[in-house]
């Protein structure tokens, strides 16, 4: 006779803690996020009162105090450092973003087998730089380089019919907005190259074919089949890489001098950003101030947020675009 | 029949004008190309040189050992404070990443896992100092600066980082490997313990690490939490001092002695980074990820 | 100038350096003349010494079992073997009296008179049906004009696809079925006028309705074009082709070409054994 096995109550029981748990995290996480933007936008509250939205986007000064009567006045400028998280990003992303998918179309198209694993490996070591690391060599060896070098060249040159590009010959200054962006771009160019490299990667091979099999050279590959092909996924990594550098506080307020009153005249002057004043301002603040620098959080947070919004929504339109396809 | 292309390649296979100019260019564009390769990776090599020749000379083991306050001064709380504060974080920011990045691969729906998706990267993209910046409006008032809300800011940007990474390899796992498992029987929770996660173990280490690596470079939300400190007595309720806020501090200093203390520190915070990201690689590479 | 194949004169001759077993007509113009050519990847040797015709103006195809090299081999013709890394080619490829391989020789110009059509449809992505067919036209450094316009829509029609695509020609290249995208990378293939014409498996990724409109444009192109297709498919090498080479495997893994011939004789009265054997479905 077959000895049926008789069958124990099937172990649900840890099916639903694991669940809970597993769940759980998540939600922690959903929180920690939703918490963070209530908190900051919380503590920015006590300025609004004061002092309007719009005004504190787009004035410059920075000022704030308490009289004795209780009576607060606030006039808080967030204009010049949201200017100087900009253009600072922007230096830096249009210097990075075509460097950077050149050295991926380099490291995928071009180099031979061992030098594409050497440079790979390079790009490890170096991806192991601290911000902070970046910025004291920016501070001490860069900037002052910059400063005699390429500003110089650049003021004297086009500066004489650019004014934003022009400085005062006799006093460069020692910090500037110009240096700022430089310093951006050299962090975040492996950041673009890294992902570029991954896009480039992912065209698929019979296309290359197709295109040699024609009699097409190497460049007029890369040019007409693979960077098309790839165009969306790039556009996603140097978005990604402009979030990075918006968010980066120290490497920039090393370099950039904390002229938070007013937005420079010329690139190669002092400025600020966002999140360097911050970083700087937060130890002596005054309540009032403090929710000052709330609100440059703020808007450092939905300027982030945005490009990573951006950023997921375009993956999801053509990753959605090519299963159409199949 | 149409008209003859003008230039129809036909048999002789001698290169026209045409041609020639576009091998011009095309050698033309690759140089380009290469020279942007280098100029890509060339100022960091220079950083990675400068380090060494920096910080090398000061780097001794009294360097090592000693306090900001004895002579001559070391980085000995700096150090201990970065590897504790980062010690608690991933302790508290690994079980959360992993086991969230085991629900939206393995529980969610497709919806779900969208918004999750969408949520580790609001959370990934959140700039360093505003984790500094909620620790400080909503911790700091409680604890004080100090060691612990050093460690809470670095979790919140450890946490994404595992989450994604182990989300990312849990994808990777074939489908197969699950149902073989279910169909023996087992409960769905095991078989994602003991048979999913099993296999993609070595990814899910590497996410850690790399998290280990993110808090180690941190230098901004600790300014606004643990801030610093002189004290070499490991204490996390009070301000604690880390590697990446001496290089900082000292960073702007006019005294040559604090800028070379500066670059030593950042040698050995960069030699640390090296090793943690290698061994990630070396393991990746043996294991292949699995 | 133009003449096919005719077995009436036929004499079975033994190749000298590869043992094939060759059979000759005096009479046919010869597009390619392949002389002890091998192909290697890096030390594996893919494809053994194999020297053979291809007649103008016809269809010849390579048969055999997986892996005994035949697009190894058709990839040397237009010197595309030799762009993965390690590959190597020796011997030599005439054409028109000019050795492919040779060193005063661009590799991008041969593939511009040697088109080829691969075994997955590939249309480009970014490209709409009319840029792709145009695609080569503008890389030889015509501007986009009337005279582009007209070579695009004849090479549609000749490909059997213009009356299918003319409302929308603007559309993006893969939004075609697979059929019509293999339809689509023919017309790209020969809107440059290529001489010779290589086709690479062109029909295993389609349908079988698919399949046979591709048959039927092959018989209407040999006309104009040399065309030499690699197919494992015997029946739609006995369909279409009029020359059959036939390849196997040899022990040390590498192919070989056992013999080649006019189609009907392959099929119907081949001389070697390992033909006959494959022939009638005792391997492969």
């Amino acid at each position: 006779m077959l000895e049926v096995p008789t069958y124990r109550r099937s172990r649900l029981s840890g099916e639903l803690p694991f669940r809970i748990l597993t769940l759980g995290s998540v939600l922690f996480s959903a929180s920690v996020v939703v918490a963070l933007v209530l908190v900051i936008m919380q503590k920015s509250q006590i300025l609004w009162p004061v002092e309007a939205p719009l005004t504190f986007l787009t004035s410059s000064g920075w000022f704030g105090a308490t009289d004795p009567s209780g009576v607060i006045t606030a006039a808080f400028g967030a204009w010049p450092m949201i200017w100087g998280t900009l253009v600072t990003s922007l230096i830096g992303i249009a210097v990075a973003a075509p460097i950077g998918i050149f050295a991926a179309i380099y490291l995928v198209e071009l180099a031979p087998k061992r030098i594409a694993a050497l440079l790979t490996f390079l790009v490890e070591i170096v991806a192991a730089i601290p911000s902070v690391v970046v910025g004291l060599w920016a501070l001490g060896e860069l900037s002052p380089r910059l400063r005699d070098s390429i500003e110089w060249w650049i003021a004297s040159s086009l500066g004489q019919f650019i004014p934003w590009l022009s400085e005062d010959p006799q006093q460069p200054s020692d910090t500037s907005v110009f240096r700022a962006g430089i310093v951006l771009a050299i962090m975040i160019t492996p950041m673009v190259a890294a992902v570029s490299r991954e896009v480039i990667r992912s065209v698929p091979q019979s296309l290359r074919e197709g295109l040699v099999g024609m009699g097409a050279t190497k460049w007029e590959t890369i040019r007409l089949v693979i960077l098309p092909t790839a165009k969306v996924g790039l556009f996603g990594a140097v978005l990604l890489a402009f979030g990075r550098a918006i968010g980066e506080t120290i490497a920039v307020r090393l370099v950039i001098g904390m002229n938070i009153t007013a937005v420079p005249t010329t690139l190669f002057q002092s400025g600020s950003s966002i999140a360097a004043q911050i970083a700087g301002a937060y130890g002596e603040a005054s309540p009032i101030e403090k929710g000052a620098l709330a609100g440059l959080g703020l808007s450092l947070f939905l300027l982030t947020m945005s490009l990573s919004l951006t950023v997921r929504l375009l993956m999801w339109r053509s990753a959605n675009k090519m299963v159409a396809r199949a | 029949m149409s008209q003859a292309l003008s230039n129809r390649p036909g048999l002789d296979f001698s290169l026209t004008p045409h041609d020639i100019k576009r091998r011009r260019v095309n050698q033309l564009a690759l140089r380009i190309i290469q020279i942007a390769a280098i100029i890509a990776i060339v100022p960091l090599i220079a950083i990675v040189f400068v380090i060494a020749s920096k910080g090398l000379p000061h780097l001794n083991l009294s360097f090592l050992v000693n306090g900001p306050l004895e002579r001559p001064t070391g980085i000995v709380n700096a150090i201990q404070g970065s590897l504790v504060m980062t010690f608690v974080a991933i302790v508290a920011a690994a079980p959360v990443g992993i086991a969230g990045g085991i629900y939206l691969n393995e529980y969610a729906s497709r919806n779900v896992a969208r918004v999750g998706e969408l949520l580790i990267d609001v959370m990934l993209g959140i700039p360093s100092i505003l984790a500094g910046l909620f620790i400080y409006f909503a911790i700091v008032p409680i604890l004080g600066h100090s060691g612990w809300a050093g460690a809470s800011a670095l979790t919140v940007l450890m946490i994404p980082v595992v989450m994604r990474t182990t989300q990312e390899v849990l994808r990777l796992v074939p489908a197969g490997l699950r149902e073989a498992s279910l169909a023996l029987g087992v409960p769905q929770w095991k078989t994602t313990v003991f048979v999913t996660c099993r296999t993609a173990i070595s990814g899910i280490m590497t996410g850690v690490v790399l998290a280990i690596s993110r808090g180690l470079g941190e230098t901004a939300p600790l300014l606004l939490t643990s801030q610093s400190s002189n004290d070499t007595a490991i204490n996390l309720g009070q301000p604690m001092n880390a590697m990446t806020v001496v290089i900082y501090q000292n960073a702007g200093s006019s005294d040559p002695q604090v800028v070379a203390t500066a670059w030593t520190t950042a040698l050995v915070l960069f030699a640390l980074a090296l090793i943690l990201n290698v061994a990630v690689r070396f393991k990746t590479v043996n294991n292949r990820i699995f | 100038m133009e003449s096919k194949t005719t077995s009436s004169s036929a004499r079975a001759i033994t190749n000298p350096s590869s043992g094939a077993v060759m059979n000759n007509d005096r009479k046919s113009v010869i597009a390619m003349q392949l002389t002890d050519v091998e192909a290697m990847y890096g030390s594996f040797r893919a494809v053994n010494k194999v020297s053979l015709e291809i007649q103008a103006r016809s269809v010849t195809s390579f048969i055999g079992p997986s892996g005994c090299g035949k697009t190894t081999l058709l990839r040397t013709l237009n010197r595309m073997h030799e762009t993965l890394p390690g590959a190597t080619v020796k011997g030599s490829i005439e054409v028109n009296g000019v050795n492919l391989y040779g060193a005063s020789i661009d590799p991008v110009r041969v593939r511009r008179s040697i088109g080829m059509v691969f075994q997955k449809p590939n249309p480009f992505p970014a490209m709409s049906i009319a840029q792709n067919v145009a695609s080569g036209l503008r890389l030889s450094g015509m501007k986009a004009n009337k005279q582009v316009a007209e070579i695009v829509e004849e090479s549609l029609r000749k490909s059997a696809l213009w009356d299918e695509v003319k409302d929308k020609l603007n559309e993006p290249g893969i939004s075609l079925s697979g059929g019509q995208q293999q339809r689509l990378c023919i017309a790209r293939a020969i809107a440059v006028e290529p001489e010779i014409v290589l086709m690479d498996e062109p029909c295993s990724a389609l349908d079988p309705l698919a399949t046979l409109k591709i048959e039927e444009l092959i018989s209407e192109l040999k006309t104009r074009y040399t065309i030499v297709i690699v197919t494992h498919n015997m029946q739609q090498a006995a369909r279409v082709s009029d020359t059959t080479a036939f390849f196997n495997m040899g022990a040390d893994r590498g192919g070989f070409l056992v013999e080649t011939g006019p189609t009907t004789k392959i099929f119907t009265n081949p001389t070697n054994k390992l033909t006959e054997d494959y022939i009638a479905g005792r391997f492969g």
